[in-house]
């Protein structure tokens, strides 16, 4: 904790992200209104006391969505980079343990993968799906494992003429526990970091999506839906626009100011 | 020095460019005037998409035959109330039999490019029409002529196999083509698509893709020469964009929104200013369509509960902010087709839960109805069309509360038609259909129409409409044309097959300093006499920067 203190970018990353974990979290004790309440008596209020921000096109209370719309985008966040690191890590560790004909194949899959733009390969396998939360979290899950598979292949390369694996391999412990005592936990600093990284990466692409039509559907709240339905109003009802793309810029910047904080904090090499 | 001297003088004059100027476009323009209509001028307008083809036969997108409609005639047109008027036909007359009409064109047309336009033309474009070759959805209407001819340059005889009501109708539709330049050419490719010969008042005079497409006063148009000497639309796929560009004073007509139409405005003296509104109830209708071929909705129960559960009244003021009507019959309310005797299901959601529970379902504890263990639970799709995707959530959180499970799919057109639309592979749409002034609606309704691609994907199926459909394509009596397809409605009205959820109006924003435009709007709409409508001089629009 000493050294979060130390470091204020990474400080503030934390304060930021667990500020909207939280909210998202007791959004349903905290939330003025229903989110899915229609009152069409009250269409397009600018922001005041009883709408704090305002409210859409058919009189939602904008905050009560804000709220609620934080937990998709950060539920998107943390599973889609779940499932992406768990890929990557086993396909990485694979591939690094073993070597030869193992790692040509997957680096060469890895490879393909890469040179396919992600967004678009998400916007036709969604198209071609349901547009549902869940397909949305494992396709962007399916399509990011690339950069932790290189990073923990990379690591592994090193960490494998370590004296300790050698020594490990000697007595004769078996593949996995090598993989699993030795080589995962020294190699677990760029993995942390990486996956910071790609939950602001995530959260971009879900609400990208969601812009699109083609991400969480209605009536259920996300940031990027309510800047859709705002898009329309952006000369009039400039609430709808500026709020979610406040909290999509504040939550991605929080993410990356802790990723790249981690990043200093966990590197043994900063440490003189 | 000297340099100095040129600088402060250049400065001096700028200055006082500035000051006239800004004094010039402060100076409030009176368009309350009466002004004299002179002709010349453009007209700008915007449009979302860009035309496809300018053959209307072949396009079939409302922005191709916006901008065609100005280029061609045909041989009768409706006038401002939505009778029948000459066009290129001088008059026309229906045999004792009723299967027979003869077309007696006027004297001494001609094309804009001097050609004589004569009844020749008319056949070509029939048979044009007719030949399977042609890739044109509308060829059915035509086929049913069962002969054509065209006896003497001034004269065009079709006759039908029965008679045919809507007939006049489709050819007040179809856009008469020039034979001299059509004769060789493939239709479906040619370079006329982009490169017109008309007859009617415009001509095209530039066409930039993605741009802007300019029509031109066609000097050799018999009708008559307009008063605004050039069209000029512009393609903004964005509507906000198009708002932007009518408040910066860069086009003069446009579609809005009910938003723009009861919020913007009324908080914009300066737009109000220089703009005039204008509403009027389109030809079409929005609703909500089960797919009858799936329970539960081939129970009439089902839909006539689900009609009683959704408010439409909250729907008209929560999606259009009240500019809608609420309709009980497919045709457009204050026109003779429309049966004034029926009205809309009132919102009744306990009538509704008493039907459910006759058609079997009940409630379990947690509130959703069931019938035989599974739960009324269906998705609602719709086009990417934001107000069909509100009025979808409104929907959703009424029947909701009565304790049915609905989800919602907002669907890309294109996939929207060809997966499930044309497959049969859907619950419920929520969709609209836009309609001709002719009340026959055999496409939509007549159970023979439900094949792939055809426009009766519901799957509705009702002897005594079949019927009535039937009957009303044969009668050309006009009064009881009508109580025929009084008596449709009320069936179709009884059977629920869709719910109608409203008939919006059309919102239109014209700057005011063209003039001519008939306010109220006649039945015809305001865009009726648009040939009629001017710019005078004082009002124009300096021509560089239009550009």
């Amino acid at each position: 904790m000493k050294i979060f203190l130390k470091n204020p970018l990474a400080l503030s990353g934390l304060i930021i992200i667990l500020t909207i974990l939280i909210l998202a979290l007791v959004a349903p004790i905290i939330a003025p209104y229903d989110p899915n309440f229609i009152d069409i008596n009250s269409i397009l209020f600018p922001p005041s006391i009883n709408h704090l921000m305002g409210t859409d096109g058919l009189g939602r209370d904008v905050f009560s969505r804000m709220l609620y719309g934080a937990q998709i985008s950060l539920l998107v966040g943390f599973v889609a980079v779940g499932i992406a690191t768990f890929i990557g890590v086993i396909l990485g560790s694979l591939a690094g343990f073993y070597r030869g004909w193992v790692d040509s194949l997957i680096m060469r899959f890895v490879d393909i993968m890469l040179s396919i733009p992600t967004f678009f390969l998400i916007l036709a396998v969604i198209a071609f799906l349901t547009p549902s939360i869940w397909n949305i979290m494992i396709v962007i899950g399916l399509t990011s494992w690339m950069g932790v598979t290189r990073l923990v292949r990379a690591e592994f390369f090193s960490l494998r003429q370590r004296e300790y694996v050698l020594a490990a391999e000697t007595m004769g412990s078996n593949h996995l526990s090598i993989i699993i005592k030795h080589l995962l936990p020294n190699s677990l600093t760029p993995i942390i970091v990486s996956s910071v990284l790609g939950i602001a990466s995530a959260v971009l692409v879900e609400s990208g999506l969601s812009f699109l039509g083609l991400g969480v559907q209605a009536p259920t709240a996300s940031w990027g839906n309510i800047l859709t339905d705002g898009k329309e109003y952006i000369q009039f009802a400039w609430w709808l626009s500026l709020f979610p793309g406040l909290a999509i810029l504040i939550t991605v910047l929080g993410y990356n100011l802790l990723g790249e904080g981690l990043r200093d904090i966990l590197d043994p090499k900063n440490k003189i | 020095m000297k340099k100095n001297f040129l600088f402060f003088n250049f400065i001096f004059i700028l200055s006082i460019f500035i000051i006239s100027c800004s004094k010039d476009t402060s100076e409030v323009i009176n368009y309350n005037e009466e002004y004299k209509n002179i002709f010349g001028g453009s007209l700008i307008n915007a449009m979302a998409g860009e035309p496809s083809n300018l053959i209307a036969m072949i396009a079939g997108d409302s922005a191709s035959s916006a901008i065609a409609g100005n280029i061609f005639n045909s041989l009768i047109k409706y006038d401002e109330n939505l009778n029948y008027a000459p066009d290129l036909a001088e008059s026309w007359a229906i045999s004792n039999n009723q299967k027979t009409i003869t077309f007696k064109l006027k004297k001494g047309l001609q094309w804009a490019d001097g050609n004589p336009l004569t009844s020749a033309d008319v056949l070509f474009t029939w048979k044009l029409i007719t030949n399977p070759d042609t890739r044109t959805p509308y060829a059915s209407d035509y086929q049913l002529v069962k002969k054509a001819s065209a006896p003497d340059p001034l004269t065009f005889k079709i006759t039908y196999e029965t008679s045919y009501a809507p007939a006049l109708d489709t050819w007040s539709s179809l856009h008469i083509l020039p034979k001299h330049i059509l004769k060789d050419e493939d239709i479906n490719n040619t370079f006329f698509s982009r490169k017109p010969t008309g007859s009617s008042y415009y001509k095209l005079d530039d066409w930039i893709s993605g741009q802007q497409v300019s029509l031109k006063a066609n000097e050799k148009s018999v009708l008559g020469s307009p008063l605004i000497e050039k069209l000029i639309s512009r393609i903004i796929p964005d509507t906000s964009s198009q708002f932007l560009e009518l408040t910066a004073d860069n086009i003069d007509v446009m579609n809005i929104n009910p938003i723009q139409y009861q919020r913007v405005f009324p908080a914009r003296k300066d737009l109000q200013q220089k703009v005039a509104l204008y509403k009027e109830l389109g030809n079409g209708y929005t609703y909500l369509g089960f797919n009858l071929k799936k329970p539960p909705f081939n129970d009439i129960r089902v839909r006539q509960a689900l009609n009683y559960a959704i408010d439409k009244d909250e729907v008209i003021k929560g999606v259009l902010l009240g500019l809608g009507e609420s309709i009980s019959s497919p045709y457009k309310p204050g026109t003779r087709w429309n049966n004034p005797n029926l009205s809309p299901y009132p919102y009744n959601p306990s009538k509704a839960l008493e039907l459910l529970q006759e058609a079997g379902f009940k409630k379990n504890n947690d509130g959703i109805l069931m019938k035989n263990g599974k739960p009324l639970k269906f998705e609602i799709i719709t086009n990417q069309n934001k107000q069909r995707e509100m009025t979808a959530v409104v929907i959703q959180k009424r029947l909701q509360e009565i304790g049915v499970d609905v989800s919602i799919r907002v669907i890309e057109w294109a996939s929207f038609v060809n997966r499930f639309i044309k497959t049969g592979d859907f619950d419920v749409v929520v969709l609209g259909w836009s309609l001709s002034l002719d009340p026959d609606q055999y496409n939509i309704w007549h159970s023979s129409q439900q094949g792939p691609g055809q426009f009766n994907f519901l799957g509705y199926s009702n002897k005594n409409v079949d019927r009535l459909l039937e009957l009303g394509r044969k009668e050309l009596n006009v009064s009881k044309r009508e109580e025929i397809y009084h008596k449709f409605s009320k069936y179709l009205l009884e059977d629920s097959p869709i719910i109608y959820l409203y008939a919006g109006y059309g919102l239109s924003a014209v700057h005011k300093r063209v003039k001519g435009i008939k306010n109220p709007a006649p039945p015809a709409g305001i865009y009726h006499n648009n040939y009629d409508w001017f710019l005078p001089k004082p009002l124009r629009r300096n021509e560089i920067s239009a550009r």
